[in-house]
């Protein structure tokens, strides 16, 4: 009951919010140029949609960022486990990694961009610098945090060090890199669209810029909504994949 | 972990002057500082060993012109101007969303009912990239100082808020009990439980913050500013002048570094009565 | 003469959300004496915990009244203190802080609050731990900052809660001779609730079983051991017998 009453209140805020909005221009003469009504925002959406424009401008911004994030995970994962498990190189990369981690490198984007053009390998390339961090840290954060207890029992019963990575570490560490993942589909998608306003051509980035840049707000509205709600399913969808999979653990 | 074979304790060596602990915090330092050496001398030395195609050449630098560079941003005093600009930015931004973000979370925290009301918006902001917002925010707040401000504010209110809210609803409902049982008023409470317990959680919040109003202040300050640490870092990009954005790189990383430091410390100092830390994100 | 704290006809009733209602207490009557150590023991969920509560002044019953030394109980006050199974300290504050918790929102002056903390820090035998945290300490040495605390407001009822639930039987045995030292000192009016029959014997005037929920008095047993409590007497055949009357009470209420 508590949780329906929660889903519930939370919808009513939102229709009474775009009620509100909705009806703030009966009362209060906002320059069309800079606002819009959600009436309007829909109107367009539907525009874009049926034009095939939005769908296009996604798939063209979803191809650096799944690929970005794949090659996050496939070298990051691996990376964060090597950190975790073996202590002095964990040691020894951790500044480094830390550093990197807490630097703007989403600073570094132009001279990507410059360096590799526009199209998808700069932005590929972006995402990966940005996505790479997230799993190595949760995923090395994982691997630390595996109960010894159970490495000793596993040994004691005379498994090898694959039987210690199968039957213990990977079950454990899972996750966290599911976590991990969460944390890097934000900064993804922060690093597609840092390429797409730096200099692009296509993409969704490229769109909410270009319908700025002729006060098309309703359709800029549009595309920052759907972005919005991509972005709320992809995280949201994941942090509900980690209850439902492990439910002994609170999601951070 | 693999290194270190059934322990069941790192033996008490008890009257040794290095202890296993101890020797852990050196291997650490030293490790860590030797690989980062060892990185920027591979990195100084690499245009010597390998060949640099030329296209490339125009991109490639090494650790020591960096650091010329920085070097001299500093002597000269070119560099204090622009980051006075995105200083500025930074904590007029992150100061609003501690004003807005600490009362807010209390608030939410204290009333499941706002909380499930405000709970939509929340979480639909927090998991998207401010940024999708700054042309927007460009279009409303020109381009200067206040759409950087709007950046920044939105990259740092969720953190505060959100922990800022975790930690009032943490608040342990025994420890209210026991203080309630002893006459407290419903300020006491606040006073005596939910704050103290609240400040680690703040602490953290803090941090990221930090680290999301400096992304905040780079990303506004490339693409809808005049002025700033990050319009120097994209013009120099612009004609090939690597050096200053990896200068101007390692001037943002050193200020998240220091203020995230400052805060940990500030962190430890107030939670010598915590068993142990827990990390968030 | 109406006894120094008296329970009529008490009854509570929760409803949690998507449970079907709970009566926790019904009809419950019990009177206690002035300067006396009282047991109650009961079967899980019968309701001496909530009792206890009430007591405190943090539930206020559906139906029927509690008074202390003749006035109606409406909320905590100053006379009544609780000592909890699960210690409850401030993990923020140190020991002595902790202690001083009462005294604080009485608004008492720095000086005295220390002064009493000082002494009760004493009596409960952790001296030398005044700065420690909460965390720094063993469950048993938890539970003596509790007591202290409790005492601190000087209260004329100490309500303990299952106090010792939370600690090994060792820890446990030697807590409760510390328990009966202190209370031989600070003569209060005990109302302590348990689960275990050897405890209550060992350390009441009187032992109250409980009912079933919805919680009742069933029974109440005076104990005719002498005082001081030796730790010999639990082996004594009085004890035993006390021990087995009691269970025979008790055993019908058992739900497994």
């Amino acid at each position: 009951m508590q949780r329906h009453r929660n889903a519930m209140l939370g919808a009513l805020a939102v229709v009474l919010f775009l009620a509100v909005w909705q009806a703030i221009f009966l009362v209060v003469p906002l320059n069309p140029l800079f606002f819009t009504t959600p009436k309007q925002i829909a109107a367009g959406f539907i525009d874009l949609v049926e034009s095939g424009d939005l769908l296009h401008d996604l798939a063209v911004s979803a191809v650096p960022f799944g690929l970005g994030l794949l090659a996050a995970a496939i070298i990051g994962v691996p990376l964060g486990i090597l950190m975790g498990w073996r202590v002095r190189i964990g040691y020894a990369l951790d500044p480094l990694m830390t550093v990197f981690y807490a630097s703007p490198l989403v600073a570094l984007a132009p001279l990507v961009v410059i360096f590799f053009g526009v199209g998808v390998s700069g932005k590929t390339i972006i995402v990966f610098t940005l996505a790479v961090f997230p799993f190595i840290f949760n995923v090395a954060s994982g691997v630390r945090a595996v109960d010894r207890l159970l490495i000793n029992v596993v040994r004691s019963l005379g498994g090898r060090e694959w039987d210690i990575y199968l039957k213990i570490l990977f079950p454990s560490v899972l996750p966290y890199i599911v976590a991990g993942a969460r944390i890097a589909v934000g900064r993804a998608l922060i690093a597609v669209l840092v390429g797409e306003f730096f200099a692009a051509s296509e993409g969704i980035g490229y769109a909410i810029s270009r319908f700025g840049d002729i006060f098309a707000i309703d359709r800029m509205f549009a595309c920052i909504l759907t972005v919005m709600v991509i972005a709320v399913v992809l995280t949201e969808g994941i942090r509900w994949a980690e209850r439902a999979a492990f439910p002994w653990r609170a999601s951070q | 972990m693999a290194d270190q074979a059934l322990d069941l304790n790192i033996g008490a060596s008890a009257g040794r002057f290095v202890t296993p602990a101890l020797r852990q915090r050196i291997e650490s330092i030293v490790l860590g500082t030797a690989t980062i050496a060892l990185l920027l001398v591979v990195w100084e030395l690499l245009p010597h060993v390998l060949p640099i195609q030329q296209g490339t050449r125009l991109f490639f630098t090494v650790p020591s012109r960096i650091f010329e560079t920085l070097w001299q941003m500093f002597a000269t005093g070119t560099i204090w101007a622009p980051l006075g600009v995105s200083a500025t930015a930074f904590a007029i931004g992150l100061a609003l969303a501690i004003a807005a973000g600490l009362p807010l979370g209390i608030l939410l925290g204290r009333s499941t009912t706002l909380n499930a009301m405000f709970d939509p918006f929340v979480t639909a902001f927090n998991a998207t990239p401010r940024l999708v917002f700054l042309p927007l925010l460009m279009l409303w707040l020109g381009i200067g100082l206040w759409s950087k401000v709007a950046v920044v504010f939105l990259g740092a209110l969720f953190p505060l808020l959100i922990n800022t809210h975790e930690g009032v609803r943490n608040a342990d409902k025994l420890l209210i009990n026991v203080v309630r049982s002893f006459g407290a008023s419903g300020w006491d409470v606040a006073r005596l439980v939910v704050i103290p317990n609240s400040l680690p959680f703040i602490m953290v919040g803090l941090r990221l913050a930090i680290g999301r109003a400096i992304l905040g202040v780079v990303v506004a300050e490339f693409f809808g500013a005049q002025n700033g640490l990050g319009v120097v870092m994209v013009r120099a990009a612009s004609s090939f002048d690597v050096n200053v954005v990896f200068a101007g790189l390692i001037v943002f990383a050193a200020l998240s570094l220091v203020m995230t430091g400052l805060v940990k410390l500030i962190e430890g100092r107030t939670s010598r009565w915590r068993p142990q830390h827990a990390e968030n994100e | 003469m109406p006894a120094y704290i008296q329970a009529r006809n008490v009854k509570l009733t929760f409803c949690p959300p998507n449970r079907a209602a709970v009566t926790a207490l019904d009809a419950f009557d019990m009177d206690v004496e002035e300067g006396e150590f009282l047991s109650i023991v009961g079967p899980s969920g019968c309701g001496k915990s909530t009792f206890l509560n009430v007591l405190l002044g943090l539930i206020k019953p559906d139906s029927g009244e509690v008074r202390i030394r003749g006035r109606r109980i409406s909320g905590p006050g100053s006379e009544r203190a609780m000592v909890f199974q699960e210690f409850g300290l401030l993990p923020w504050r140190t020991v002595q802080h902790n202690i001083e918790l009462g005294l604080e929102l009485k608004r008492t002056a720095a000086a005295k609050r220390r002064f009493v903390a000082e002494r009760l820090v004493s009596l409960v035998g952790l001296a030398g731990f005044e700065n420690h945290y909460p965390h720094e300490l063993s469950g048993g040495m938890k539970q003596r900052v509790g007591l202290a605390r409790a005492l601190a407001t000087d209260p004329d009822v100490l309500l303990m809660d299952e106090p010792f639930a939370a600690l090994d039987a060792q820890t446990r045995d030697l807590m409760q001779v510390e328990l009966l030292r202190i209370w031989r000192e600070a003569r209060k009016t005990v109302l302590f609730v348990t689960h275990q029959i050897d405890e209550a014997i060992y350390l009441s005037d009187r032992v109250l079983v409980m009912s079933k929920r919805p919680g009742r008095t069933k029974k109440i047993f005076d104990i005719k051991l002498p005082r001081p409590r030796a730790y010999e007497m639990r082996v004594a055949p009085e004890f035993n017998d006390l021990k087995l009357e009691i269970w025979n009470t008790l055993k019908d209420e058992i739900v497994i």
